[in-house]
């Protein structure tokens, strides 16, 4: 598989110091505690792809696709390397290269939606449309954010975020609930 | 170590606290070092009980274990150059105790230095070494790397923070050392011995640490020079005067022009600048620190001076030094910001002389340094800026390297003063120690016979760096030719 994007991406990659410091605020670094799961455990992957001594898989796939993309990364990079953007393209790269990843990525349960298109309207990134030939919503994986705009505004609760990551409804309600005392 | 190694990890640990994927492995095979090093699988315990377990599974079997806390050392110390087991300790990370009337805390190792002081906070205390890389720094790497950071010139490195600890040894034992007190000389000091020993001598799985009463007063300065050496003079007065600063930071003329470049902060062009604080609980006794200072720095010839109370007004005038390490990485395309000869300490008197050679020795061998750190404390803080992508390069660093640690040894200096050994800076550390090596080799096998923990690195590590892992950069293939 050819990584197109990610190569222009080589010289920045290159200077990341591997400090660290990007994964202080990183919310899936929070929640697995894995550096596999930081922005700099990602950017060593991508070295690693980018010089062809590892081989793509689903399980690497995926980890690229878990971000909220909150760019605090971006932020802390001593090396100001642009690390969400970095992340976009390679989601490209992987979306081209035949990988189905779920991510921390908005999905839709078909049997509930109602093609309103409430969501499509909603999603200021653009990474939902309605296909009326096929009467189904189509999300296009490189430029969904995870933001969850999606979710809250479906009237008819087809639209969810990918759970295990505690930003979803259902995960954020227990947890207000589990503060307040409920649970 | 086959699949039934790894399964007997898991039935240890759980299955989801064990990785054996590639991705993983690739991971945590680097630190912020020039090294990498896969390792054959990556743990994660969460009591001592597990390290224990994990201990008694790989010393009968000569399994490598490498204790892993942020993975933030610069030298290479958890780089696990023998592969084996790496050992992730960022879940032990409670506080288990603060007791505010015997003025000490207890906390697990994977407790981040910036989240401790946090805890702390709320009772007007702070835990004071508190290196650059503290938002991320765990107590056990601190510990392990006897860590320390702009404030160690008042209030000490890690070890002078260190009450008593819990260690893991080889073979799975469970050892209490120092006290909850504040002095002992109950023998011996065993806890001293493990702070700086880079996991080579046992897993830290607790710490007791004591803490001082956050400052009420605190007063940050700025002084320009225009000689290099005029800053050198006046920071060994300073040191000598008996002023009792908290900080006192040197700039070079790189690091200003670094800065400037990169960040726009319109520091000016002259070749040192001197940053300083002054702390305590009464307002007149900062007072006289800082007129001290002042009076110190414009015998010496600074000019430009700055002082002020105010919190807003310290970030600004302290952007400057906090901005230098983003700016180095960009101060000039497709050059990488290495951690080669990064933080020697040498004696105050020759603070100005140590970078005006550093300076000597980059432009000899074609690659681009500058000087900065805490002169307060002796640190000589440097980055190698380099095209890592050329061999030849790599070929330039190793020279300035020895050069640079030939220099500082020949002035009464040594390799490091915060940062630690690891695997690049092993051959500077072996020529300064190398009347005490087999003493070290000798506490070494006392504490791990069958040299499992951390194999490879201080005394045990490569004579040439360059060559003692792979690089965790790639060589540009035309150059290799």
């Amino acid at each position: 598989m050819e990584f197109k994007r990610l190569k222009e991406w080589k010289d920045k990659l290159h200077v990341c110091i591997r400090c660290g410091y990007c994964y202080e605020h990183c919310h899936i670094f929070k929640i697995t505690n894995w550096e596999s799961d930081t922005p700099r455990g990602k950017l060593i992957l991508l070295y690693a792809l980018l010089h062809e001594e590892i081989e793509p898989t689903d399980y690497m796939a995926n980890k690229i696709f878990e971000c909220f993309n909150c760019g605090r990364c971006d932020a802390s990079c001593s090396a100001k390397v642009p690390v969400t953007d970095i992340f976009t393209d390679v989601r490209a790269d992987f979306i081209d290269g035949g990988f189905d990843v779920k991510g921390t990525l908005s999905h839709i349960n078909e049997d509930l939606c109602s093609k309103c298109g409430i969501c499509v309207s909603i999603c200021k990134y653009e990474a939902r449309t309605l296909d009326k030939e096929q009467n189904k919503i189509i999300i296009d994986k490189v430029k969904c954010r995870s933001c969850g705009g999606c979710e809250a505004a479906c009237p008819s609760g087809a639209a969810y975020i990918e759970e295990g990551y505690m930003v979803s409804e259902k995960e954020l309600l227990e947890q207000v609930q589990c503060y307040l005392g409920g649970k | 170590m086959g699949l039934v190694g790894i399964e007997r990890l898991k039935g240890i640990l759980g299955d989801e606290n064990v990785k054996t994927d590639l991705a993983d492995l690739y991971v945590y095979g680097s630190d912020a070092s020039v090294h990498e090093a896969l390792p054959w699988v990556v743990v994660r315990p969460h009591t001592i009980e597990d390290v224990q377990n994990i201990m008694r599974y790989a010393n009968p079997r000569l399994i490598p274990v490498v204790a892993r806390g942020a993975g933030s050392g610069m030298s290479g110390q958890a780089v696990p150059s023998k592969g084996g087991i790496v050992m992730d300790l960022k879940r032990m990370n409670k506080i288990l105790e603060i007791n505010l009337e015997d003025t000490y805390v207890r906390v697990e190792p994977g407790v981040v230095d910036d989240d401790l002081n946090r805890a702390l906070k709320s009772h007007n205390v702070f835990y004071p070494p508190t290196p650059a890389s503290s938002r991320i720094a765990t107590i056990g790497g601190e510990i392990a790397n006897n860590a320390s950071g702009v404030r160690s010139v008042k209030y000490g490195a890690v070890r002078d923070s260190i009450l008593g600890m819990k260690v893991v040894m080889a073979n799975g034992d469970l050892i209490n050392l120092g006290a909850k007190t504040r002095v002992e000389a109950t023998g011996y000091q065993l806890d001293r011995l493990m702070v700086g020993s880079e996991g080579t001598l046992g897993i830290i799985v607790e710490a007791t640490l004591k803490f001082v009463p956050i400052p009420k007063y605190r007063c940050m300065g700025i002084a320009k020079f225009n000689k290099l050496e005029d800053a050198g003079n006046a920071i060994s007065e300073i040191m000598s005067s008996g002023i009792n600063l908290s900080m006192l930071e040197l700039m070079d003329n790189v690091a200003i022009k670094a800065v400037n470049q990169a960040q726009n902060l319109g520091l000016p062009d002259v070749e040192a600048i001197l940053m300083f604080e002054a702390d305590g609980m009464v307002k007149e006794g900062v007072d006289i620190e800082v007129k001290k200072m002042m009076e110190s720095c414009k015998k010496h010839k600074g000019f430009g001076i700055e002082l002020s109370y105010d919190a807003k007004e310290r970030t600004r005038i302290f952007s400057g030094r906090k901005k230098l390490f983003p700016a180095l990485s960009q101060f000039k395309e497709y050059y990488s910001c290495t951690s080669l000869a990064d933080d020697m300490a040498v004696p105050y008197s020759k603070m100005a002389e140590t970078a005006q050679k550093i300076h000597e020795i980059a432009k000899r061998n074609n690659v681009i340094m500058t000087a900065y750190g805490h002169c307060g404390s002796g640190c000589m803080h440097t980055k190698i800026l380099m095209d890592t992508r050329k061999k030849s390069q790599w070929e330039d660093a190793k020279r300035a390297v020895f050069e640079i640690y030939e220099y500082v040894r020949s002035i009464g200096g040594t390799t490091s003063a915060e940062h630690g050994i690891g695997i690049s800076k092993a051959p500077a550390f072996k020529r300064e120690k190398s009347d005490s090596l087999n003493l070290m080799r000798a506490v070494k096998k006392a504490f791990d016979p069958n040299n499992i923990l951390n194999p490879g690195k201080l005394m045990d590590a490569p004579d040439d760096w360059v060559t003692a892992t792979s690089l965790r950069y790639r060589l540009d293939e035309k150059d290799m030719k």
